[in-house]
């Protein structure tokens, strides 16, 4: 798909090969795609799904770290936690809509989210045990993040790109302050330090999954990498989070739990042994250690909502 | 499938006094009250306002560059659905770059939208314009001069949310360099 020639490409989506050509040439030109303007369906299709499980990812994503919100170790930390839990609310935000305006609907996405139809990203299916695992989420977790949305602020449709543009700006926040915990545990008291490495142990693999399956095995790469969606490859990415991370971590005295991990010096990358795929597969599947309490505490948050909604929506009626 | 969404709003920022405003998203509210708090929530949470607009997305007129091209007559439709039979100030927003959100040009005076954009091209010709956004001034609600203070000034005392105030790069500068960090950290 992603080489294919374009005529070929309409045949196979059922579309008009001169509107695709064009379509494609703008996306060559550096323009951008904007509501309102003509797409393939699939082109339409891809990012809905993108978007949406983006969105989720975010919502479902303030749900390991608002547990800690009540028992930060200070007031500084517990409010740095509840800006950094507030801006993903915000990024929730923004997502959502990028997708309203490629046609989908709030409320067919929440539904999609509630009912377990829809995914979001697998690491959130993860618990957070200690305090140490909120300063690791910060420095892997975002720091994971922070790579993806960097590449997605150049995506070729204009709400996405600028969302991710708006979401990077404040990301590197969250990134910042999860390193410094990181560090500070690390050079800290033997107690500190071996619940630093214990956390980091737990959160190594599940971050390296967060950048999907290997490319070979990821079926929607060709289009995305065809029109812009993405510019750079599910391991292309994953290659360069193991290299920002694992010296500044061995630098720290951290040990990463992967005893095959090796620096080639040919490639100038660090290899990590291979994934547990099994793992992966699982999680997203529904059998991850805590996507049901995640879904629970979505379907929970959203009736107890129900009485804000319906007076806001009285109010609204008997004034307008 | 029943559609029970609440209103989509446009949401415009200024960022410092004097500049001209951006739109930065939208916002979906069940009036227009809620649409200014809700976009101070989502879209402010760093110290970068002074003011704030909501617009109901129903209320805007936008038309690309592209758009403008092909059509040569021009469309009643939009003029049945909204009459406006007497001259009506109008905000003009306009898309300049590929990247970049619409950002505001000024007002024309008109009586109706499409009057409006006609009015606005002309105006604004000199700008390379690649989508129009127009819209009623009635049609705004703006957070008062007022209500700035409560309503952006938290923001600025916040600077914990600031990625300056951790001094990551210079502690594992220190590290690598001697091992440890140093006393004043």
């Amino acid at each position: 798909m992603y080489g294919a020639d374009v005529e070929q490409v309409a045949i196979e989506l059922n579309e008009d090969p001169q509107k695709l050509a064009d379509f494609e040439a703008r996306i060559a030109r550096g323009e951008k795609i904007e509501p309102g303007d003509w797409m393939p369906s699939e082109y339409r299709r891809q990012l809905v799904r993108m978007i949406s499980q983006h969105a989720h990812s975010e919502v479902v994503g303030m749900l390991p770290e608002g547990a800690w919100i009540t028992r930060a170790p200070s007031l500084r930390r517990k409010l740095i936690l509840l800006a950094k839990v507030q801006d993903e609310a915000g990024h929730g935000q923004y997502l959502y809509h990028a997708a309203e305006t490629l046609g989908a609907s709030r409320e067919d996405m929440i539904d999609a989210l509630l009912s377990g139809q829809a995914k979001y990203s697998s690491i959130f299916n993860y618990h957070t045990l200690t305090w140490a695992d909120i300063g690791t989420i910060g420095w892997l977790v975002d720091g994971a993040a922070i790579l993806n949305q960097t590449m997605l602020a150049r995506c070729s449709y204009g709400p996405y790109s600028r969302a991710n543009l708006r979401i990077s700006m404040e990301e590197n926040f969250h990134k910042k302050q999860g390193q410094e915990m990181v560090i500070l545990y690390s050079q800290g008291t033997l107690k500190q330090r071996a619940m630093i490495q214990d956390a980091i142990t737990r959160w190594w693999w599940p971050t390296l999954m967060m950048f999907g399956p290997h490319d070979k095995d990821s079926p929607n790469s060709g289009v995305l990498i065809r029109w812009g969606i993405k510019t750079r490859t599910n391991d292309e990415l994953r290659q360069d989070f193991v290299n920002q991370l694992v010296p500044d971590l061995q630098a720290c005295g951290i040990s990463l739990p992967d005893h095959e991990l090796r620096y080639d010096e040919t490639s100038g990358n660090w290899l990590t042994g291979e994934i547990n795929w099994e793992e992966f597969w699982q999680v997203l599947k529904g059998n991850g250690p805590a996507n049901a309490e995640r879904m629970a505490a979505r379907r929970n948050a959203h009736a107890d909502g129900l009485w804000v909604r319906e007076a806001l929506a009285a109010y609204a009626a008997t004034h307008n | 499938m029943s559609d029970t969404q609440w209103s989509r709003f446009m949401v415009f920022q200024q960022a410092g006094e004097g500049e001209p405003l951006m739109h930065n998203g939208t916002v979906h509210a069940p009036d227009i009250e809620m649409a200014l708090l809700n976009a101070r929530d989502v879209f402010v949470r760093r110290p970068d306002a002074t003011e704030i607009w909501v617009v109901s997305a129903e209320a805007i007129y936008s038309r690309t560059r592209e758009e403008l091209a092909k059509t040569i007559a021009r469309s009643a439709k939009h003029d049945e659905a909204i009459p406006k039979p007497k001259l009506e100030d109008y905000y003009v927003f306009g898309k300049l770059s590929e990247q970049g959100q619409a950002s505001q040009l000024g007002e024309v005076e008109a009586s109706s939208t499409d009057a409006a954009l006609e009015a606005a091209m002309e105006k604004y010709k000199d700008r390379q314009v690649l989508r129009w956004y127009i819209f009623p001034v009635s049609a705004v609600l703006k957070s008062k001069p007022g209500e700035a203070a409560p309503m952006f000034a938290p923001a600025r005392d916040k600077t914990y949310k600031d990625q300056a105030e951790y001094p990551v790069v210079t502690m594992m500068r220190q590290i690598r360099a001697t091992g440890h960090l140093e006393e004043d950290k």
